[in-house]
């Protein structure tokens, strides 16, 4: 095993084709090579971001365009074998970070997989549990109203269904502007060096938003579909 | 991989890389010239090869394009066209569309769609293969030199079995397919709206067989696809297919039900429908003229006005923008935002479609380009890129359609999202249910439902050699790449030994390797016919240019200058000569030029030396002057 891991370590450390010592580049800068992909690389340091979560979308974008031009297959059709191989890692892994990061919440899921948490399971928030019974009801009756093709009912559980519509919607900006103030304490906490006693409870809250987040955004997709 | 020299061997290799457009109702080829991208026309001037293969068993004849489609009235079973509808598709699948296309489907056609032609069998890659390889040839001449690299587009629409089917074509035609480009993402490169630093721009795409929408993002050179959405059974031919219908219940009323099911009534009809078609994208009124021969009875004239053509075809049309409205959402924008809409694809000429187009995205749409030959364009333009011509774009274009693995109780675990640019990866974790077990069966699916039987079975793979352990204990990591070109390939590593696993796949639809060989073995067979068909065309040509002469210097110089008897030697070789080219043999040809070449060796001999006499007579002249 630790023979292994020594080699990795080796391979790591100089370029695939030249030999030149190159730790954790994309490019060898002795051959100027584009250098395989080792199996530890995560999004962040792939692009050369620290962990934090608040960062600038545009700079982001302007990064991933970059990158792309520098790794994308296009390049490399008249490259050796293992250049090619090299930059379809690179780009495809360049595209799966682009996506996992831009977006607010797929951001904080993927930090909450670096940490070592699991996806949590959806599951509404305990003082929302009264109004998901309710709706799942009106949702019913809506069905059934639609069944039975009596127009004043169906106007009635649809204007219903409306209303609880725009209250969910609220709810999910309260989570994002929830879950935006501890990306900060999450970053402030980055700043001051990780202590990991810090760190559990805000990703315990950021993993229990998520959840609430993608209970309710089910729910709504699905009050959509039925309206 | 062998790479069949079709015939072409003896000229240089070329590095060129052309843009191919492999279209359902016509294919174009394409390349970047100095004056930037360009289509490749032939001989007189046309730039479309129509999408149709004939093949005569008993002749053992193939033909492709006009002369193939002049024959499917005369001889419909020997003819296959709209042939892109049916790759990367399995017998199940095609039902529908079998009801109106007089195809014969040859029995085991479950995993690829066999089309039965005489004795032979042939699948949806190799009739495509036939159209590229034309495209091919028609580039080769071009440029003086072997082209056998290309970029060919297809819907955006297409899964992975539609696109590998694609690229099995390119193989079989002896082209190495460099990528597979979606059309909609090609036609925005040739409309190049990069005039702009930034502008959002959705691509409708109507052609002859599918539609697609795609909106991208144009940036700095960056051409990014937020979305794409489409349908792959949806295009010009189901319009026509309204109008086939109707007409043939007319002919059926006209000249009883046997006509109706008389292929060459339908190919009358399913032409005069096309005309008028075509027309009424021009006029309020045209009249679809079928005839299907004399014999055949079924010969009328039918009025359709643009407002009953309209009528017919309103909810396919009206299809179209669900898929439209999707991409919008799914790149998160309303129509509002859209800052150009561009159109392609032949089927965007019907003024209802770019009426409905113009309403649902509130602008005028680009019509500029020819539909037709935008995509051909927009396909050399990317090979010009690859072949490291410029460095200044880049498509990133992303995956239509979901990617998924099966789980407990038939439902699908979404692996990559569609949307999702391209190359994109995934990987999985998989362990062993029982102990000792060696092997563990993977099923890959593409599509946006839940449930197995509601999504497309793209594969099945195998993972072999695992070493016997508990139960639980094997790590083995699954990596999913969806490459540039949008198709799928699966590698497996066990993480405790870091061994590379073996990987058995067994695609759902498709053709394995074997069957691809053995193909390429077949069209072998086919190129030397080719080649004698090349041969006896290419001596004819030399036979009209050599008797063309010998007329000439019979009747307009040979007075005075050779006697009686050499004149008939002459007159004889050339009724030879005339004799042997209206036969098939190339070499008899090749004698007869000879023999002609010889009869008047003496006579051209004479009127050279005049010819120099007179040109020793006029330099004299000139001399003098000068002096």
């Amino acid at each position: 095993m630790a023979e292994a891991a020594t080699n990795t370590e080796k391979r790591l450390q100089t370029c695939a084709f030249c030999q030149a010592r190159c730790a954790d580049v994309h490019f060898c800068p002795a051959c100027r090579r584009i250098q395989p992909l080792s199996a530890e690389t995560d999004f962040f340091s792939f692009l050369g971001l620290p962990r934090r979560l608040r960062l600038n979308a545009a700079e982001l974008e302007k990064s991933f365009y970059s990158l792309s031009r520098q790794f994308h297959p296009d390049y490399f059709m008249g490259a050796s074998q293992a250049e090619q191989q090299a930059s379809m890692e690179r780009s495809s892994m360049l595209n799966d970070a682009y996506r996992a990061l831009r977006g607010n919440v797929t951001r904080a899921q993927y930090l909450l997989s670096l940490e070592g948490y699991k996806e949590a399971e959806k599951k509404p928030p305990a003082d929302l549990l009264e109004e998901v019974f309710e709706l799942n009801m009106r949702v019913e009756e809506l069905k059934t109203a639609k069944r039975i093709a009596v127009e004043g009912e169906i106007g009635e559980a649809r204007s219903s269904l409306e209303e609880a519509l725009s209250s969910l919607r609220a709810r999910l900006a309260e989570i994002d502007q929830r879950l935006l103030a501890l990306f900060e304490q999450w970053d402030d906490i980055f700043e001051r060096g990780n202590a990991a006693s810090e760190k559990k409870p805000v990703l315990d809250r950021m993993s229990e938003l998520l959840s609430h987040r993608s209970y309710i955004s089910n729910l709504v997709r699905d009050i959509r579909e039925e309206l | 991989m062998p790479v069949i020299e079709l015939g072409m061997s003896g000229r240089p290799k070329s590095g060129r890389v052309v843009g191919i457009d492999l279209g359902t109702t016509n294919s174009l080829v394409a390349f970047v010239g100095d004056n930037g991208p360009e289509v490749i026309r032939d001989e007189s001037g046309n730039a479309l090869v129509p999408s149709i293969v004939y093949y005569d068993h008993d002749e053992d004849r193939l033909l492709v394009g006009e002369e193939a489609g002049d024959r499917l009235i005369t001889e419909p079973h020997k003819a296959i066209y709209s042939v892109k509808r049916f790759m990367g598709k399995g017998g199940a699948d095609v039902q529908e569309d079998l009801n109106l296309v007089p195809f014969q489907i040859a029995p085991d056609s479950e995993q690829v769609i066999g089309f039965q032609m005489g004795d032979r069998v042939f699948t949806p890659p190799e009739i495509s293969a036939f159209i590229l390889r034309d495209l091919k040839r028609r580039a080769s001449r071009f440029f003086g030199e072997e082209v056998s690299q290309a970029v060919i587009t297809v819907p955006a629409y297409f899964n992975d079995a539609q696109r590998q089917a694609t690229k099995d074509a390119g193989h079989l035609a002896g082209l190495e397919v460099l990528r597979i480009v979606n059309e909609p993402t090609a036609a925005s490169l040739a409309y190049g709206i990069d005039k702009r630093d930034e502008a959002i721009v959705a691509v409708y795409d109507l052609g002859g067989g599918t539609f697609d929408i795609s909106i991208l993002k144009l940036k700095d050179g960056i051409f990014e696809v937020l979305a794409t959405n489409g349908d792959t059974h949806l295009g010009g031919d189901d319009l026509d297919n309204r109008l086939i219908t109707l007409l043939l219940e007319e002919a059926k009323s006209r000249t009883g039900e046997s006509s109706a099911k008389d292929p060459a009534v339908f190919q009358a009809i399913r032409r005069a429908v096309i005309e008028a078609k075509h027309e009424l994208s021009e006029a309020e009124v045209s009249f679809a003229v079928i005839d299907s021969g004399a014999e055949r009875g079924a010969s009328f004239e039918r009025k359709i006005t643009r407002d009953e053509f309209e009528g017919l075809i309103v909810d396919l049309v009206e299809r179209t923008l669900g898929p439209c409205k999707q991409a919008l959402k799914d790149a998160d924008l309303d129509p509002g935002q859209i800052d150009e809409v561009v159109m392609v694809g032949g089927s965007t000429r019907i003024p209802l479609v770019r009426r409905r187009v113009k309403e649902l995205f509130k602008r005028e749409p680009h019509v500029e380009l020819n539909p037709d030959e935008v995509v051909a364009l927009g396909a050399a333009i990317q090979a010009d890129v690859l072949a490291g011509g410029r460095r200044d774009l880049l498509l990133l274009d992303v995956t239509p359609l979901s990617l998924g693995i099966e789980t407990m109780g038939g439902v699908v675990a979404k692996i990559i999202n569609r949307n999702s640019t391209i190359p994109a990866s995934a990987s999985e974790m998989f362990t062993t249910w029982v102990d000792n077990q060696t092997g563990i069966d993977i099923h890959v699916l593409q599509g946006e439902r839940e449930m197995v039987d509601d999504c497309r079975s793209l594969a099945r793979f195998t993972l072999k050699g695992i070493p016997p352990q508990p139960a639980g204990l094997p790590r083995i990591e699954v990596k999913f790449l969806i490459d540039a070109n949008g198709i799928l390939t699966v590698s497996a590593r066990d993480l405790r030994t870091a061994h590379e696993h073996s990987i058995e796949v067994k695609p759902s639809y498709g053709l394995t390797d074997e069957q691809i060989e053995k193909m390429l073995l077949d069209s072998f067979e086919f190129a030397e016919q080719d080649i004698r068909r090349r041969q006896l065309v290419e001596a004819r040509n030399e036979a009209t240019t050599v008797m063309h002469a010998a007329e000439k210097a019979l009747a307009e110089r040979a007075q005075g200058l050779i006697d009686e008897n050499e004149r008939a030697a002459i007159s004889q070789a050339l009724d030879d000569l005339r004799g042997a080219v209206g036969g098939e043999d190339h070499q008899l040809i090749r004698e007869k030029i000879k023999a002609l070449d010889d009869a008047s060796h003496h006579l051209a001999e004479i009127i050279m030396d005049s010819a120099v006499l007179a040109a020793l007579k006029d330099r004299k002249a000139s001399e003098v002057a000068e002096g």
